[in-house]
């Protein structure tokens, strides 16, 4: 086999130099900037250990951008999951249009996440804004909200439009899991007396567990690198009240020319994505079919 | 009860429908006023259709659009090549320390760019391809390299594996394989992954955002993020922009639906 196999070797190699140089040689780097003391643009300064890191803890904004962005992540990753299992429900109830609407709940993921921010940015807008206009045009001015103007809502706003883009692909997952539930299980349930409610909840729902990890490890891609939307929804404001890991780490690094202390955090968002990745894909791997 | 069931039902389709649609009517209905019509606001409909802010928009970003289109297209087809062929060896050997490397390989595919955005930019800065549509290729096609060869190992799964064994037998060279039995067998692979990258490489802004200088080498996504925050009167042309940015990728979504829903189902279901 030895020599035979060669050529498969090769095939490797494009793969494993680019991923090698630009993943792990650069995120070794990274951990190697943020030990050292460079504050402007031009060359790297000398090493100053683990001085960074000790500005980051004691940075309260760097703190609140911690938590904002375990708070969005987490949210994200439930809720999208959670509202996509449901608008599967519905498909799989009215499936006689089943095709149609899937397409719509589709088709947010097709937009870049700067279409999605233009279209959102003026939905959110608190006077000329979709929503408030339409709640003004019924008479329903006591529920206009001041929505991403708003240090309360803004993470809220960024929530919502993340949910709106992917619960899509969520619902996607879980409708083609649920139609391939023998037709047989679900008519016994029937012939028992279960309620609809009651075929969900007993019957399908719980066989939907290689569904929700497949869509869970989709999500996370996306939720370990919240960036785009919280930058061109809010910019991380008002008052930093939106502020994530990636929109500080971009701050700091681009418009402040911070790059050790930039590196320190982007080293961070690595370290959280590990702990994070390694943990589930340990868990996950081999149960990806029921 | 029954009929409480079926109201509940037709409430929630309705008031989901209209959550994902709204932001889609605004974009259109907005874009196709004119400067007085804007007075309205976004939800009364135009009372005529206006394609000035189109023009007004093209004229903006035209350049950053063909930029896009010379990036994601060699991106797209270079990434999905060499998907192909490492995702092949991934499916047919078993070699010391190939389950490592292929841990490796997903695990790469999870590191958010926030942690190589500042040794990218240097590198692509100290071969001179800064400001490039060539730096933006070769960097869509390093972070690529995990998804489509995952990908594409996932689809010569469904290729028995004898037919690839009887092949090497009957031929010898591996490159033929590729080329007569491999090739021929992956075409529908081939437009999935492809389709995938097209709209991940087409959508992407951040790199775009670090890596382009200007007009000549800015993707669309970043050329509509320069549109925005002008005056409020132009936010037709702002729409406009957005909607012309996201064409391509819509058609793809509208009328190959199903190699699309593949693609997205494939990184799912089986990682």
């Amino acid at each position: 086999m030895g020599k035979k196999n060669i050529p498969y070797y090769i095939f490797l190699v494009p793969a494993f130099v680019l991923i090698g140089i630009f993943t792990y040689v650069f995120t070794g780097l990274t951990g190697y900037f943020s030990l050292l003391d460079w504050r402007s643009l031009g060359q790297p300064g000398e090493f100053i250990g683990l001085q960074n890191y000790y500005e980051f803890i004691n940075n309260p904004i760097a703190m609140k951008a911690l938590v904002n962005t375990v708070i969005l992540s987490s949210l994200f990753i439930i809720l999208t999951t959670v509202v996509g299992l449901c608008l599967a429900i519905l498909l799989d109830i009215g499936s006689k249009a089943a095709g149609l609407f899937r397409t719509i709940f589709l088709l947010p993921l097709s937009f870049s996440f700067v279409i999605s921010a233009t279209m959102w940015v003026w939905m959110f807008a608190p006077n000329q804004g979709t929503i408030n206009s339409l709640l003004r045009l019924l008479n329903l001015d006591f529920l206009t909200q001041p929505w991403i103007t708003s240090t309360q809502q803004s993470l809220l706003c960024v929530l919502i439009v993340y949910i709106w883009q992917f619960s899509g692909f969520a619902t996607l997952i879980y409708y083609a899991g649920i139609r391939g539930i023998p037709q047989e299980q679900l008519e016994s349930a029937l012939i028992d007396g279960a309620t609809t409610l009651q075929k969900y909840v007993h019957v399908i729902i719980p066989q939907l567990k290689g569904e929700t990890i497949g869509v869970v490890t989709i999500l996370l891609f996306y939720a370990l690198r919240v960036f785009d939307l919280v930058y061109l929804l809010t910019g991380g404001g008002p008052s930093l009240s939106s502020e994530v890991l990636a929109t500080y780490m971009y701050r700091v690094t681009f418009n402040q020319n911070l790059f050790a202390y930039g590196a320190s955090i982007g080293f961070i968002i690595f370290l959280l994505a590990i702990g994070v990745m390694v943990p589930f894909l340990y868990l996950t791997s081999g149960r990806w079919r029921r | 009860m029954k009929n409480l069931g079926r109201l509940f039902y037709y409430v929630a389709t309705l008031l989901a429908t209209i959550f994902y649609l709204l932001p889609m009517y605004t974009i259109i209905n907005v874009s196709i006023k004119d400067a007085e019509d804007l007075v309205y606001g976004p939800v009364i409909p135009a009372r005529s259709i206006f394609l000035g802010a189109y023009l007004e928009a093209w004229r903006q970003i035209s350049q950053p659009f063909y930029n896009s289109v010379f990036m994601t297209l060699p991106a797209t087809v270079i990434s999905t090549f060499l998907g192909s062929l490492s995702g092949l060896t991934f499916y047919r050997l078993k070699f010391k320390g190939s389950n490592l490397l292929f841990f490796l390989l997903i695990l790469g595919f999870y590191i958010p760019p926030q942690a190589i955005l500042i040794p990218l930019v240097r590198f692509i800065s100290a071969i001179g391809l800064y400001g490039t549509i060539g730096g933006l290729i070769l960097t869509h096609v390093s972070y690529g390299m995990p998804i489509t060869t995952l990908l594409f190992k996932n689809y010569y799964e469904s290729i028995p594996k004898e037919v690839l064994e009887a092949a090497e037998i009957d031929s010898g060279s591996i490159l033929s394989i590729y080329r007569h039995v491999i090739l021929p067998l992956s075409l529908p692979g081939f437009a999935v992954v492809s389709i995938f990258q097209f709209t991940n490489i087409w959508n992407d802004f951040l790199f775009g955002l670090v890596l382009s200088r200007g007009p000549s080498s800015q993707p669309v996504t970043v050329a509509i993020a320069n549109l925005k925050g002008t005056t409020l009167a132009a936010w037709n042309v702002q729409m406009a922009g957005a909607l012309i940015g996201a064409i391509p990728v819509l058609l793809f979504y509208l009328f190959a639906t199903k190699l699309v829903i593949r693609g997205l189902m494939a990184g799912a279901v089986k990682g």
